[in-house]
């Protein structure tokens, strides 16, 4: 019953953020309601809406899988972005090598190995600052963040310039041949087998994070980490698995980005929050309590306030960066729902 | 010729350094405050990027340089404001409650700015700001510009540095302002308001965030783009760590920041032949080595980022 009282709270306090955001549609000459309910008809109402979004909840699914690790012992990686954008250059970077070489079936497992590897290797030196150091872990991923995207900037304006790309009048690589583009489920639209490997990603975590030794120290770490080293949980250790583990999982989702949906290493520019995963990701994970069964709902609904938002730029000329703001009010006021229960502890999110 | 070309990019930098540095320094030195009263808003970013389009469009329309900048300022303290009923009301996780504030000032300075400009080919530009010109003390050679030449804006964000220091370190409100971040139970003991204290702080820090994030738009680029601030908010953060929490060292990290920045602009055009983006990735990277090279609990105040419950 509480648990009931509980995520009503919730989800109300998810309206209301995203309602006040709403308000921001009015700028525009759009009366709030009409515009949310527009927002919603765009993104859930239609065969094509919903099929985009549940096509565009991939790389968000994997990523606040991802995140949710390390948020769990409250570690705040805030650089999936980074491993995001280094997970993509190793697929792309494995693919173009490997597919003269060698079948689909061997390139695209070594194309996510990499971009695991790749991801968990950007976490490294943030996150080894953190748990030796003690140096504020927001920052350090953060800055690592920028740095991918001009590595990538570089890499597809030199070393790995396609000399065709397209009729875009962006730089980017070359495409990885087609043979090697992960299949389609559903005729004409962008759902794919991607999704199957989010999905078999969350209900992996689901596992780890409920049943195993590794699952149960992060949450006793992110309960206090005093009365975890008390416990005598070797907290180092697990700090740094879960960070691999984090890493690892966000470069994969740029891997999928790429081998499920683009195929192409496009320029990543910062400002562009639609493509920000990494970002994004953060309130997704964070609204389903880190529970990786939720966050496959969570992302559905913050794939279809996306695919919405893309609509209403389409229809009303309204900036896309309205879902930015709404992600962000969510972020702020869910925790509100959490606080209904929990009046006598807390605000623990 | 070799050291005269020496000569001319060293003043160059030393020109350059200071408008650059200014943002960071505005922003770097609200935080700090709100920090030695215990309270940690990474949301600083997002309180920039909102000074940024609200002072830009002040300006725009008003033409008035104060009016401007308080607007902003204004700006940045409300959105500081949610956060510091999250951080400190509702003891949230500051963390979670500051990226939210970032996020809402990224999204909300993009909104804005498409809202009352739309989708300019050229965007429109301020007017530079009226630089001082003192008779004589400008025209000293080098020192006299860099020093004497500043706009208006500039000399009240290194002035409130040399007022945050004194209400720190040399009034009784700045000591019970840095008890509340050590040790916010016997502040209450003394008397003080630890909640109070730190609302106080964190508005404070969002003020001077909004003016920095103006700083940016009218006095740096004359012009706003989206996500100005390309990670300034968080770099101030940094700053406060490599400056021990005190607001001359933040100054001083701030100033070699800036310094630096301009030097990789200057040597950047030398070398043609090296991608931009190796000179373009370098300040991020020197931020990640500044905080290694900064041991974690060097001076930080005790209870930061911890929320305060009475009788606890």
């Amino acid at each position: 019953m509480a648990e009931t009282a509980r995520v009503l709270a919730l989800v109300g306090f998810v309206f209301l953020a995203v309602f006040i955001s709403s308000l921001l549609f009015s700028l525009f000459g759009i009366s709030p309601l009409i515009g949310l309910a527009s927002l919603f008809q765009l993104g859930f109402g239609s065969r094509g809406g919903l099929a985009a979004t549940v096509g565009g909840m991939v790389p968000l699914l994997i990523m606040a899988i991802g995140l949710s690790v390390p948020f769990t012992a409250r570690i705040w990686n805030i650089g999936g972005q980074g491993q995001f954008v280094i997970g993509s250059i190793m697929a792309t970077w494995v693919g173009l090598e490997l597919a003269k070489s060698a079948p689909a079936a061997i390139v695209i497992p070594a194309a996510m190995l990499a971009s695991f590897f790749g991801g968990a290797v950007w976490l490294i030196p943030p996150i080894l600052m953190r748990i030796y150091r003690g140096i504020n872990e927001v920052i350090t991923t953060l800055m690592m963040n920028f740095v991918a995207v001009f590595l990538l900037d570089w890499l597809i304006t030199g070393p790995m310039e396609g000399r065709q790309a397209f009729a875009l009048n962006e730089p980017s690589s070359a495409p990885i041949p087609s043979s090697l583009m992960l299949p389609t489920l559903v005729r004409g639209t962008n759902i794919g087998v991607g999704l199957v490997f989010a999905l078999l990603i969350a209900f992996g975590m689901f596992f780890v994070l409920k049943y195993t030794r590794l699952g149960y120290e992060l949450r006793l770490i992110g309960d206090s980490v005093e009365a975890a080293k008390y416990a005598g949980i070797p907290i180092e250790r697990n700090l740094l698995l879960a960070s691999l583990i984090s890493g690892g999982i966000a470069g994969v989702a740029g891997m999928v980005q790429i081998y499920g949906a683009t195929g192409i290493l496009l320029p990543q520019v910062f400002s562009d929050i639609t493509t920000s995963y990494g970002y994004l990701g953060i309130p997704v994970a964070l609204i389903a309590s880190l529970n990786p069964i939720a966050i496959i709902l969570s992302a559905f609904f913050f794939s279809g306030i996306l695919t919405g938002a893309y609509g209403m730029e389409l229809a009303y000329d309204i900036p896309i960066d309205v879902v930015t703001a709404v992600y962000g009010m969510v972020m702020f006021l869910a925790p509100l729902g959490f606080y209904i229960k929990f009046t006598k502890r807390k605000l623990h999110f | 010729m070799v050291i005269a070309l020496i000569i001319s990019m060293i003043i160059l930098v030393l020109m350059g350094m200071v408008p650059r540095a200014l943002p960071i320094i505005a922003a770097a030195t609200g935080e700090l405050v709100d920090q030695n009263a215990g309270t940690l808003n990474l949301g600083v970013e997002g309180m920039m990027l909102l000074g940024t389009v609200v002072g830009f469009f002040t300006d725009f329309y008003t033409k008035s340089l104060l009016l401007a900048f308080l607007v902003a300022g204004i700006a940045g303290l409300l959105l500081s404001l949610l956060h510091a009923v999250a951080a400190i009301s509702l003891k949230a996780d500051q963390v979670v409650s500051g990226t939210a504030i970032w996020f809402i000032g990224w999204g909300l300075s993009g909104v804005i700015y498409r809202a009352l400009f739309g989708n300019y080919l050229i965007p429109p530009t301020l007017s530079a700001l009226p630089h001082l010109q003192l008779p004589i003390l400008t025209s000293i050679p080098i020192v006299g510009p860099i020093i004497f030449g500043e706009d208006p804006v500039a000399y009240f964000i290194l002035i409130m540095v040399v007022i945050v220091h004194y209400f720190l370190f040399h009034t009784q409100t700045g000591l019970n302002l840095r008890t509340v971040g050590e040790d916010p139970r016997t502040a209450e003991e003394m008397g003080v308001n630890p909640k109070r204290y730190r609302y106080g702080a964190t508005m404070f820090g969002g003020f001077m965030a909004g003016i920095g994030g103006a700083y940016l738009t009218i006095a740096v680029t004359g012009t706003f783009y989206y996500d100005l601030t390309a990670g300034l908010g968080f770099i101030a953060v940094a700053l406060i760590y490599f400056g021990k929490w005190k607001p001359f060292r933040s100054l001083l990290g701030c100033l070699i920041f800036g310094a630096v920045y301009v030097i990789f602009l200057v040597i950047q055009t030398y070398f043609q032949s090296i991608p931009y983006q190796f000179f373009a990735m370098w300040p991020y990277l020197a931020i990640v080595a500044i905080l290694a090279g900064v041991a974690a609990k060097s001076g930080g105040p005790a209870a930061l980022a911890k929320p305060y419950e009475k009788g606890e």
